[in-house]
């Protein structure tokens, strides 16, 4: 009979995640290339909901995934040359001192060595993978859409942008950073264009939070009121069975 | 709940940004003023599902974890080192660099610090110094008796004397370039000065390699653009209000825990 308490405390952990997932996103939503996250619920055990000759089997509610939109952020100007915003699928490829990383947020700079980096200072790499130098005594920098660097009238280099088959297996590392979690290989993106002097903002959208928030709030609360009945039933059970005998 | 704690993070974030953002407008009408922008980035995430990890002995995969995020932190505070746009005062001690490139300038602790502020002065014994009075360096001397001043964009500065007819040279201004310009710190007055992350200055002749010319009679007006860091205070000031509200909406989750039925 207190499997309605357990049923409804699976919701509850459930609830809890889901709102950190939406503070997360909140908190994001100014993160330049961040990717709004929702969690996947799932009943379990994945049994049928009627099984024959025996009781109806207790069902749990687990959290089963989180789901990344890659959906494309709103492009903002800021007219900072190195600012780079990936417009379409892809990817950044950045050498981190803890490996190979991709990322959407595009704000780099150059370091003390006229290297691209990011804003940790990870070199940013180019199409085939190497450090991209720059030197300030050749004058303007300029990215085009399929990301030639060139500064004045020479070419110095091509921006790498890459993209994956299945983007669910990259794992977020934070920093703005994300790290291949599976054998496949990173792809040269096609379809991608890069904008310089624009920044991509998160797509997470405000009002879709907040209404998420509200639910997750008021099904906290229903659980919550579900409980409470569970212990009344339990209280009432004890009295009246006991009075019976 | 770690909601809690992850509204706090944006709303600690957001508040720096704000701060940026005022301080940007007041600097508005600051010579050679550079904006600065506050940068976030999310911070680690705890996964407590792989994504990617082995489901079973087949080889399958996780082909989605669970990874929750622990909110947002200020990665860094960039200054945008775009062109000011350059306006005219018709002060002949006034100098604009259009272009890249730093004037040298000496300070009393005897080091090198960089500025764009060219609004310079004349001091008692002729030498050409910042507002502030700190020397230019290398040190321009303008003899007494000087009629008239003229700096070419390449820096050189000539005077004209009562009584003699050609001008004569009384030195050469030079600018500092850096590698990574946004890497040099400020230290208030319109000054920065080197740091490991901005290498070490190069100094050239203005017009030479890359480096801007200087315009004589014009100072450079700060590069901050009103209407965007407006809009900005709206988006950091909504931002905020969100956080606060998730912050509202989690302490009454466990609000109504604490009211369950024992």
């Amino acid at each position: 009979m207190d499997n309605s308490l357990y049923v409804g405390l699976s919701k509850q952990i459930v609830l809890q995640r889901q709102m950190d997932i939406i503070a997360n996103n909140i908190a994001n939503s100014d993160t330049a290339g961040f990717k709004v996250e929702s969690l996947a619920v799932a009943e379990d055990p994945h049994a049928p909901a009627f099984t024959l000759g025996g009781p109806a089997p207790v069902k749990f509610v687990m959290p089963n995934g989180v789901l990344r939109d890659f959906g494309q952020g709103a492009l903002r100007k800021t007219d900072s040359p190195f600012d780079v915003a990936i417009e379409g699928q892809g990817f950044f490829k950045v050498n981190s001192p803890q490996g190979e990383r991709y990322t959407r947020d595009g704000r780099f700079r150059m370091d003390e060595t006229g290297r691209l980096t990011t804003a940790n200072g990870s070199a940013v790499l180019d199409d085939g993978g190497g450090e991209i130098s720059l030197s300030p005594e050749k004058g303007q920098v300029t990215i085009s859409p399929d990301g030639t660097i060139s500064q004045g009238t020479e070419r110095i280099g091509k921006l790498g942008v890459y993209t994956f088959d299945n983007l669910s297996t990259l794992e977020k590392v934070g920093d703005n950073l994300m790290q291949n979690t599976s054998n496949q290989a990173a792809t040269p993106a096609t379809g991608a264009r890069l904008r310089q002097g624009m920044l991509e903002s998160s797509n997470v959208n405000p009002i879709v939070e907040i209404t998420r928030m509200i639910e997750v709030s008021r099904a906290y609360e229903s659980m919550a009121k579900m409980m409470d009945s569970q212990a009344d039933l339990s209280t009432q059970a004890v009295q009246q069975l006991g009075r019976a005998a | 709940m770690q909601a809690l704690r992850t509204a706090a993070t944006g709303m600690a974030a957001q508040q720096l940004n704000v701060e940026v953002i005022s301080n940007n407008i007041a600097n508005m009408n600051t010579v050679a003023f550079k904006r600065q922008r506050a940068e976030f980035q999310d911070l680690l995430y705890q996964t407590m599902e792989q994504p990617g990890a082995q489901s079973s002995d087949q080889g399958n995969i996780v082909p989605t974890g669970v990874q929750v995020g622990a909110g947002v932190k200020a990665g860094t505070v960039y200054r945008i080192g775009t062109q000011g746009s350059l306006t005219r005062t018709d002060n002949k001690f006034d100098l604009a660099i259009n272009g890249q490139g730093f004037f040298q300038v000496l300070t009393p602790s005897g080091d090198t610090a960089y500025t764009r502020a060219g609004n310079f002065a004349i001091n008692d014994q002729g030498q050409m110094v910042t507002q502030d009075g700190y020397l230019i360096q290398p040190a321009i001397t303008i003899p007494a008796g000087a009629t008239d001043v003229s700096i070419s964009q390449a820096g050189q500065v000539q005077v004209t004397t009562a009584g003699s007819p050609t001008p004569t040279v009384v030195g050469t201004l030079e600018l500092s370039t850096f590698m990574n310009e946004a890497g040099l710190s400020a230290q208030g007055s319109n000054l920065l000065k080197e740091t490991a992350a901005s290498g070490p200055p190069t100094n050239g002749t203005p017009g030479t390699n890359g480096v801007g010319v200087l315009v004589q009679g014009y100072t450079e007006a700060s590069n901050v653009d009103p209407v965007s860091e407006i809009t900005a205070l709206i988006v950091a000031q909504r931002a905020y209000e969100m956080n606060s509200k998730v912050i509202s909406t989690a302490d009454s989750m466990l609000g109504v825990a604490n009211q369950v039925k024992s």
